[in-house]
């Protein structure tokens, strides 16, 4: 599960999830809370792929969300489920979602970054937590 | 996540700014220093903001002090309103997070010789027309399409580009700061990404904090500042706020992730890991400096755009042409950038990089870059305010010289976060408010207004009377709202 906190000027979005997949799935669909107000709405019907490189947990996180965010930019793809598996070195994950279609789907905030600031990936009792400040 | 306050040491130098002692934090190489007055100094004690502060201090290569703005807040790795110099000779750094996510962020004014009168009577009508013209909100695209050598032309030229394009006027380019071009912008270091984001986003507004207004003079506290700026009580001028867009946020995001672990690297430890940097004279801050100008001289070309396609709207709207409006650019200023400038320090002239985040130039009477028209009453600061309170128009003293690298406020700085400030709004009309204090105000999305209600932020004619009686830029006009446009 996640909730969105808030931060000064931003937002923040905190995951807790039983494993790292899970966590990473649930930061996948806060940043879209964010993003879309009704994300109930968003038709999982277009396959996206991606894989990631990196080593260190937390930035592989800040990665995963800074890519999601650039195909939402550039695209203009929002994303309603993610499939995420992790590896040594990275992850692979598919998104699915839709082109945005402003007749259904109300855009709610303009996410400009990720941002490091109280980055946090650590395990929590059974399972983990995360929180990431994204600037809006 | 929760607001905490700062319960640090701050010491009062004198009735307008406070120290953070050397002796505060273990790393700190200079003081810090806030500008600030009795009243904001209790507000400023409310976030992290004099934290960081210190920790900017730890910077090599850090001139002087780490400085900070009345209109200091939070921010990432430095605060908003943070000011610093480093000297490459020694050892000094360039830090992204010095210059922000949204490079170039700034603000122009424009002004004509249309009075109150002449606007409000159909003000709803001009304002809709500037809404319907301007591109504005969250992933909305420009008119002005570049591709990919066009948009390095851009990053090359800034301002200079459009200029050939028959966007812009000579006299556009001569009141912009640096011209409207960083030389030495090295586009080859703007990522693919970041074009991307860029490549219709250039002549679009974005979102936030960022507006068009029209507004009115409605104070002159300096006659003759205001008379060589074409200003006067009672006339209707354009205010422009808006930075580099999603390329400039790119810029900066490809930075912080180049920079990761870099300062171990060159031996530099940090008391946070958002002050990450590199010396000037590595590759890396050669790098960062090359994209960074590439992306302000972005964003001089979005406020060019942003400007042309507001004057287009009035010359059809006023059936006159805007050159016959007078719709000359008075001045436009950067408040998130790093220069390379010459400053004298105890005593020799040193060139270092001056890194000023939500913090702006006020160059005084006399210096080079102050465009010749102003050069007597020293170079032109803009000031934008919130949308229900005043804008400012400031020019530089030579107190900013002996105090802060050149450097003023910004603005206003917020006290609300989006998500209070959009809490406090539920159930309220805030156009409705506005529109009850004759502004005319239209948002793409209710909740831009709604953050960007006036609670949400300080008084900024608070702020300006500090950096007034610093002797950092002196009061020349205040500028009202009239309409406001917004993403």
């Amino acid at each position: 599960m996640y909730e969105v906190f808030e931060h000064t000027a931003d937002v923040g979005i905190r995951i807790r999830a039983g494993d790292l997949k899970g966590l990473f799935e649930e930061a996948a669909r806060g940043l879209f809370a964010i993003l879309v107000a009704n994300l109930e709405a968003v038709r999982p019907v277009q396959e996206t792929r991606f894989r990631l490189e990196g080593e260190r947990q937390d930035d592989l996180l800040f990665d995963w969300l800074a890519e999601l965010l650039f195909v939402f930019d550039t695209q203009r793809l929002v994303f309603a489920t993610f499939q995420v598996e992790l590896h040594p070195r990275g992850l692979t994950a598919v998104a699915r979602g839709e082109p945005i279609d402003l007749a259904r789907h109300q855009l709610n905030a303009e996410v400009k970054a990720i941002t490091y600031h109280g980055l946090k990936l650590q395990r929590d009792g059974e399972g983990w937590v995360a929180e990431v400040i994204v600037d809006l | 996540m929760t607001k905490q306050g700062y319960h640090g040491p701050l010491e009062k130098i004198d009735d307008f700014c406070w120290r953070i002692p050397k002796q505060y934090k273990a790393g700190m190489k200079v003081e810090g220093r806030i500008f600030a007055d009795d009243r904001l100094v209790e507000q400023i004690r409310g976030d992290q903001a004099p934290e960081q502060v210190a920790n900017v201090a730890f910077l090599p290569g850090i001139q002087i002090a780490s400085l900070a703005m009345p209109d200091i807040h939070w921010g990432y790795g430095f605060c908003i309103g943070g000011v610093c110099a480093t000297d490459p000779e020694e050892g000094g750094v360039i830090s992204p997070g010095g210059v922000g996510y949204d490079i170039n962020c700034g603000v122009r004014l424009v002004r004509s010789n249309l009075r109150r009168e002449d606007v409000e009577p159909r003000l709803t009508q001009l304002v809709e027309a500037l809404f319907r013209r301007i591109p504005a909100g969250v992933g909305t695209g420009g008119p002005y399409l570049f591709d990919n050598k066009q948009l390095k032309q851009i990053l090359a030229a800034g301002s200079q580009y459009l200029e050939a394009q028959g966007l812009a006027t000579p006299g556009d380019i001569e009141h912009t700061e640096a011209g409207g071009r960083l030389p030495e912008a090295d586009p080859e270091k703007v990522s693919q990404r970041a074009l991307q984001r860029g490549s219709d986003q250039c002549g679009t507004l974005g979102s936030g904090n960022h507006f068009l207004e029209v507004q009115v003079v409605d104070q002159v506290c300096d006659e003759e500042a205001a008379r060589v700026m074409g200003l006067e009580e009672g006339r209707v001028c354009v205010m422009i706020h808006s930075g580099s867009r999603g390329l400039g946020y790119q810029v900066c995001d490809d930075a912080l992730r180049a920079y990761r672990n870099l300062p171990a690297r060159y031996g530099i430890s940090l008391p946070d890991r958002q002050l990450a940097c590199a010396p000037l004279e590595s590759p890396e801050g050669q790098d960062y400096l090359g994209a960074m100008r590439a992306a302000a001289n972005f964003a001089w070309a979005n406020r060019q755009l942003l400007m042309w396609q507001a004057r287009e709207t009035f010359a059809e709207f006023f059936g006159r042409s805007w050159e016959s409006l007078q719709m000359g650019l008075i001045y436009d200023v950067a408040h998130n950038i790093a220069k390379i400038e010459q400053h004298v320090i105890e005593g020799k002239p040193k060139t270092v990089c001056v890194h000023r985040k939500g913090a702006t130039r006020a160059f005084p009477p006399g210096h080079p870059e102050v465009p010749a028209q102003f050069r007597s009453i020293g170079q032109p600061v803009i000031i934008p305010g919130d949308m229900g309170r005043s804008s400012w128009v400031l020019v530089g003293r030579p107190g900013s010289m002996e105090r802060s690298f050149g450097t003023t406020c910004h603005g206003a700085g917020r006290v609300m976060s989006r998500t209070a400030a959009v809490q406090d709004a539920k159930g309220r009309r805030i156009d409705r408010e506005l529109a009850a204090q004759g502004i005319i105000a239209r948002a793409r999305s209710w909740k831009g207004l709604a953050e960007e209600q006036p609670a949400a932020y300080k008084d900024v004619s608070l702020v300006v009377e500090v950096v007034h009686q610093a002797g950092l830029a002196s009061k020349v006009a205040r500028l009202r709202p009239l309409g406001v446009v917004k993403g």
